[in-house]
């Protein structure tokens, strides 16, 4: 991949973020935007590009890049173009833990993005555990499958509790099933960062066990790798940035398993290089869709799970008849 | 069991609608509302209610669902699934005959002594059954079809009514006297909800502009010509959403930074929860302190207490307008 591409890539992304503080209800100048981020300007101008449209680009930057390395590294370790975080029970059970805090009738500002992590953390956990009671050692397939069982369970928790739940609780568990970036505020975007960060740097350095593993585990083996630590490690750190996105944004579909093949298609082969063009490509895609959430229906506000697949599912049948 | 009269229960507050046979203050589709409610009430209740007062038979009153209701004498054993109609019937006269309401039920406080069958939407049919009521009213949303079909299927009789807007009331009133064998009881009730309207109507020169917030994930309003929105324009304010069609809309926060209302009404916890969260600070009424509590229980509700209602919503305005900088 050329300087140019990665010069695009990030051109993308900033035109996509000018586009996130620039657009939306109140029409504000360039001049206003600009004054407003270095502080200046009217309080009212400032309010609404800062706390408003500043935070949800910032989540939206977060949700994007997160669900696009964690796809990249999933489907280089699992060697499987399908693979994506929800696929592997983060979405399920984020889902469970937040119904259980919208059901419980929890309303702290922070209860939900906890309660979503929590879940998250406890159903990767869980697929694991199954894994490794069914095969001993880290197999792709059978993680896969793991996944997709707690999934599934998960889903049947979900129905179980909003089958009793009143109107106001289904409204709201859908509302954050549909994914929105609109709940950003600085006090949690500080920590999502921070884990996003520290997470997505982790999957950085290990990207040459991510190279090694695509190549198959005897080969990954035979080249030093010690397959089921490594394949176990990757599949923690994707599944805990997953977990991160959801926490803030909610189940955004789409993303973790479009993105990685958009890095491909723009011919990223290699590990690192496929991790950080997918966070840059994930969180043009994601502050796009965003932007386009909140103005296509204004004064209304459509979920951005929807928008992103409104856009992946495109993308994808072309290159499905490509394949074909 | 001991309850109060049904006058000293409803008294203060009767509200409801009828009462806007004054135009001017109202827009074109509330009118149309009443044209058409007035058409029903003529077709639906008033000629029937004459026919059968006599013998206590109520019958051919056609509801929301399109269902007949056919009762061989005057309802018994009512269940009410809409804490409006509930209300309603304690306002006419009839609450010794409720054996059933929902979780939501609290006016008048003896509607507490009656059995609780869930929230009222997609009912419980076996639990309704269980208290053996000959006539069953149901709120008209779509997810009560079934139920309603299926109460008609075990032989009940059921009355859906619509009770969204301000309109609404008079026609569940007549209709409800109707089913109950007393359709003289209902005119009354309309007449002091409609004066008692009528004494919280304003039409000030500059009318504050107002924000309903009704949920915070996502941020869900008031639109045009829904219950809140006609009782705002009664009391002399202009709803900011109110130009959306649907009665209750989604809408994005900087929406309503940009529509700029003088105030925003919101129940109790949320209004506390608006002036801690930095993301409201975009609206002006939010930063500057402008945001009005609002009783929702009383306030809410399009049932016979929306004079009292009305009464409430205009003095919160006209003391914040006062007090206003």
């Amino acid at each position: 991949m050329t300087t140019t591409r990665w010069l695009l890539l990030w051109g993308a992304l900033a035109v996509a973020c000018a586009a996130g503080l620039a657009l939306g209800p109140v029409a504000l100048s360039l001049g206003d935007v600009v004054r407003a981020l270095l502080g200046g300007g009217d309080s009212q101008a400032a309010s609404i590009v800062r706390d408003l449209r500043l935070a949800r680009v910032c989540l939206a930057v977060i949700t994007g890049a997160g669900l696009g390395m964690s796809g990249a590294a999933l489907q280089g370790t699992l060697r499987n173009t399908l693979a994506e975080p929800y696929l592997l029970g983060v979405s399920g059970g984020a889902a469970v833990g937040a119904v259980l805090a919208v059901v419980a009738g929890v309303t702290a500002a922070v209860a939900l993005p906890v309660a979503a992590f929590v879940g998250a953390a406890t159903a990767v956990g869980l697929v694991l555990v199954i894994a490794r009671v069914a095969s001993g050692r880290a197999d792709p397939r059978i993680l896969l499958m793991a996944g997709v069982v707690v999934g599934a369970f998960a889903n049947a928790a979900i129905m179980v509790l909003l089958a009793g739940a009143g109107e106001n609780t289904v409204r709201n568990a859908l509302w954050w099933m549909m994914g929105s970036v609109s709940a950003a505020e600085w006090a949690s975007l500080r920590w999502l960062a921070l884990d996003a960060l520290v997470a997505g740097a982790a999957l950085v350095a290990v990207a040459r066990d991510i190279d090694l593993l695509a190549l198959g585990e005897d080969a990954a083996a035979g080249l030093g790798v010690r397959v089921a630590t490594a394949t176990r490690r990757i599949f923690l750190l994707s599944a805990l940035l997953a977990a991160v996105t959801v926490a803030g944004a909610g189940l955004v579909g789409f993303v973790g398993l479009v993105v990685p093949a958009i890095a491909r298609a723009l011919g990223m082969r290699r590990a690192r290089g496929l991790l950080v063009s997918s966070a840059l490509i994930g969180a043009t895609l994601v502050v796009a869709a965003d932007v386009v959430a909140r103005t296509a229906r204004a004064p209304a506000e459509l979920p951005l799970g929807a928008v992103t697949a409104l856009v992946g599912v495109p993308f994808f049948l072309v290159r499905l008849r490509r394949a074909a | 069991m001991h309850q109060p009269s049904p006058r000293e229960v409803t008294t203060p507050a009767l509200t409801a609608s009828v009462a806007l046979l004054k135009p001017a203050a109202t827009a074109p589709r509330v009118w149309r509302a009443v044209l058409a409610a007035i058409a029903l009430g003529a077709m639906g209740c008033a000629a029937p209610a004459r026919d059968h007062a006599a013998e206590g038979a109520p019958a051919g009153l056609v509801d929301d669902f399109g269902d007949t209701l056919r009762l061989s004498r005057a309802a018994q054993r009512v269940v009410s699934l809409n804490p409006v109609t509930s209300e309603a019937i304690y306002a006419i006269g009839a609450g010794d005959r409720l054996v059933g309401r929902t979780h939501f039920d609290g006016t008048p406080a003896a509607v507490k002594q009656v059995a609780d069958v869930g929230n009222g939407l997609q009912p419980n049919v076996e639990a309704v059954l269980a208290l053996r009521p000959d006539l069953v009213v149901l709120y008209a949303a779509e997810g009560n079809r079934a139920a309603a079909a299926a109460l008609r299927r075990a032989g009940v009789q059921t009355l859906t009514l619509r009770t969204d807007r301000i309109a609404d009331l008079s026609r569940a009133l007549h209709a409800l006297a109707v089913a109950v064998g007393n359709p003289a009881a209902a005119q009354p009730v309309v007449d002091s909800v409609r004066r008692s309207l009528d004494a919280a109507r304003a039409t000030p020169a500059h009318p504050p502009t107002v924000f309903f917030h009704v949920w915070d994930a996502p941020v869900i309003t008031i639109g045009g010509g829904s219950y809140l929105d006609e009782l705002a324009t009664l009391v002399g304010a202009r709803n900011v959403f109110g130009n959306l069609a649907q009665p209750s809309p989604q809408v994005t926060m900087e929406s309503v930074a940009q529509r700029n209302p003088d105030f925003v009404l919101a129940g109790p916890t949320a209004a506390a929860r608006l002036k801690t969260d930095p993301r409201w600070r975009a609206v002006p009424a939010v930063r500057d302190g402008r945001v009005l509590v609002v009783d929702t229980a009383l306030v809410g509700r399009p049932g016979v207490r929306m004079g009292e209602a009305a009464r409430s919503l205009r003095a919160l305005l006209d003391s914040a307008t006062r007090t206003k900088p």
